[in-house]
């Protein structure tokens, strides 16, 4: 299908949006449902933002800038099908998003693709700042962790990390 | 606990850290018996890997027994003596499960740090910098084992830790190694480096059916080793090696030639010359002397087998390879598929291992033993650490 290869425009709508897309072994009906479980939501996020998720689809994000800088907002889960999330943030956001979850079937016996979309819309106060200055990391490696972290649940039950022992040095200095 | 590690370029200190933690359920904590020096760790030890931090545990080669185990650990136990390869691995993503565990898709904590080299992340490894997962390494009292269940092979009773130990990387790399040169009756399989994982490719190339294995090397103690073994040794300082692999093939050249040399190989010439100026000026990564030459050396239509670890090295007679029709394969080891084979190669005795253990050491006298092992002092094959 020729949207799996997006073009982005050049400048600053391409930092406000990332894209990333895995492919998991296992039936999409499961992966929606571990997607939509709550504490997944607060794990797979984990290496942005502290995520509150609830079973009535909202959320409350506190993302991290550089320098200790806070950024928060709630979203909703605006539709759900078989084969399609979507969610938004709500009015009152500090930096108003989108988000999308497809789920398609994989050729062969690869089970089923996830493409998840993210977009940041910077409101007025921030306009002219890119998106990709905004968070400690660059929205492209927002989605690639988050997915990647929700692969390794999807088909392990855990997401590896070492922390708080990266390489074993003492109070896990790995910032 | 106490622990080796790496404070910058050649400089290795054994200091106190933190003990190790289960931090995820199917983790266990390993009481070192053995841990060992690898020619990888010479890489980093000489600054050759980007992203190693300073205080970092090192050591990938390991066995112990397991003092703790998380609460999803359901094949091993406590008190189990085991041996892990370097690798994480989880056994559930489509890699494990097309014995491809060094790719595994789900042992990497930090995927970022490698995605923008290699295109795709692969399988966290102990102790091999933060771009390979940042895990702490063995040359320590205690290591956490992620994906126990994986990961951890009991070693039968009656092997002992000394043979077990390097069939968590040098045998299965080697053997490895053998393994993908795919023998047939009649085959001659050329093998550059007389290292730990060259020496377990020679043994393993002559356990899967070669006509005649050939060991090339410089050093007097590794050759030895290697005619031990049962390989025909090639001093590369004393011959045109390229020309003493036709004279010795009958003119065909070597079906395969596998190259457990890397990234630091020594070489004679102009080429060598210039290879190790960029490598001091950090123009490049890599010096290729003995890769170049088994591009040379084997056959047409034949095999090459890399198992030498390289960075980005930017001069590579593609062309040779083309022209030749030579078939490449390479891998960082995919243990897991190997170790259960090996475990039963040596106790039958067929596989040696221990062999490489010619030196042993205290955890405290660690960075003496790397010195040895670096310098190859006193025909060192391996300095092998009792924590
Ligand atoms: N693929 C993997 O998973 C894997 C696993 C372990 C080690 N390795 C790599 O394999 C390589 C060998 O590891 P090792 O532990 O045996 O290292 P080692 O340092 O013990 O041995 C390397 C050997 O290569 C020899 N050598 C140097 N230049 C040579 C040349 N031009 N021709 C022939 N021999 C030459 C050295 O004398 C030495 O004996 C290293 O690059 C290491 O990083 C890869
Ligand atoms: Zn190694
Ligand atoms: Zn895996």
């Amino acid at each position: 299908m020729s949207t799996a290869v997006r073009q982005d425009p050049p400048g600053a709508a391409l930092d406000a949006s990332a894209h990333a897309a895995v492919t998991i072994d296992r039936p999409a009906d499961d992966l929606r449902t571990l997607w939509l479980d709550p504490r997944t939501q607060a794990r797979i996020w984990a290496h942005f933002a502290d995520v509150t998720a609830r079973d009535d689809g909202t959320a409350d994000w506190i993302a991290r800038g550089p320098a200790g800088g806070q950024y928060r907002w709630r979203t909703k889960i605006m539709a759900t099908s078989p084969d399609d999330i979507r969610w938004a943030s709500l009015d009152g956001a500090d930096v108003p998003n989108t988000g999308a979850l497809a789920l398609r079937p994989a050729p062969g016996d690869r089970g089923t693709e996830l493409h998840l979309d993210v977009r940041f819309d910077p409101p007025g106060g921030i306009i002219g700042k890119a998106a990709s200055k905004l968070f400690h990391i660059v929205p492209g490696e927002i989605v690639r962790k988050a997915l990647y972290q929700f692969r390794a649940l999807a088909l392990t039950g855990e997401i590896p990390t070492t922390d708080p022992q990266p390489a074993a040095r003492q109070g896990g200095a790995d910032r | 606990m106490r622990a080796l590690c790496w404070n910058g370029v050649n400089d290795l200190r054994v200091e106190t850290v933190a003990d190790p933690e289960i931090l995820n359920p199917q983790d266990v904590i390993l009481k070192v018996r053995l841990t060992t020096t690898c020619g990888s760790d010479l890489h980093l030890i000489d600054g050759l890997i980007p992203t190693m931090r300073e205080g970092d545990v090192l050591g990938h080669e390991f066995m112990g027994e397991i003092v703790d185990v998380g609460r999803d650990v359901t094949k091993v136990k406590r008190g189990d003596r085991v041996v892990v390869p370097s690798f994480i691995a989880c056994g559930k993503c489509w890699y494990c499960a097309h014995d491809l565990y060094s790719l595994c898709d789900t042992s990497h904590p930090k995927p970022e740090l490698q995605e923008p080299l290699l295109g795709y992340p692969t399988a966290g490894i102990y102790a091999y910098s933060h771009a390979f997962g940042g895990y702490a390494g063995s040359h320590a009292e205690y290591v956490r084992v992620p994906f126990a269940d994986t990961d951890c092979f009991v070693v039968p009773d009656g092997l002992p830790d000394e043979d077990a130990l390097f069939i968590s990387d040098a045998a299965p790399t080697g053997f490895m190694g053998a393994d993908f040169c795919n023998i047939q009756r009649g085959d001659v399989i050329a093998v550059w480096g007389c290292g730990g994982v060259g020496l377990m490719a020679q043994q393993s190339a002559m356990i899967l059916g070669a006509e005649r294995v050939i060991a090339i090397n410089q050093y007097p103690e590794r050759l030895a080793q290697a005619e031990a073994f049962g390989a025909t040794p090639l001093d590369f300082t004393k011959v045109d090696v390229v020309e003493a692999l036709r004279e010795l093939t009958g003119g065909r050249g070597p079906d395969a030639c596998i190259d457990a040399v890397g990234m630091e190989a020594d070489g004679t010439g102009t080429q060598h010359a210039y290879d190790r100026i960029k490598q001091a000026l950090y123009i490049e990564t890599d010096r290729g002397a003995a890769l170049r030459q088994a591009m040379l050396a084997v056959r047409k239509g034949g095999t090459l087998s890399i198992l030498g670890v390289y960075g980005v090295l930017d001069k590579f007679p593609l062309g040779l390879l083309m022209n030749k029709g030579v078939t490449v394969r390479t891998a960082q080891q995919h243990g897991q598929a190997y170790v259960p084979r090996l475990l039963d190669h040596a106790l039958r005795g067929e596989l040696t291992p221990a062999a490489l253990a010619t030196h042993r050491f205290s955890l405290e006298d660690s960075p003496a033993g790397y010195r040895m092992f670096k310098h190859k002092e006193d025909g060192c094959l391996r300095a092998v650490f009792a924590p």
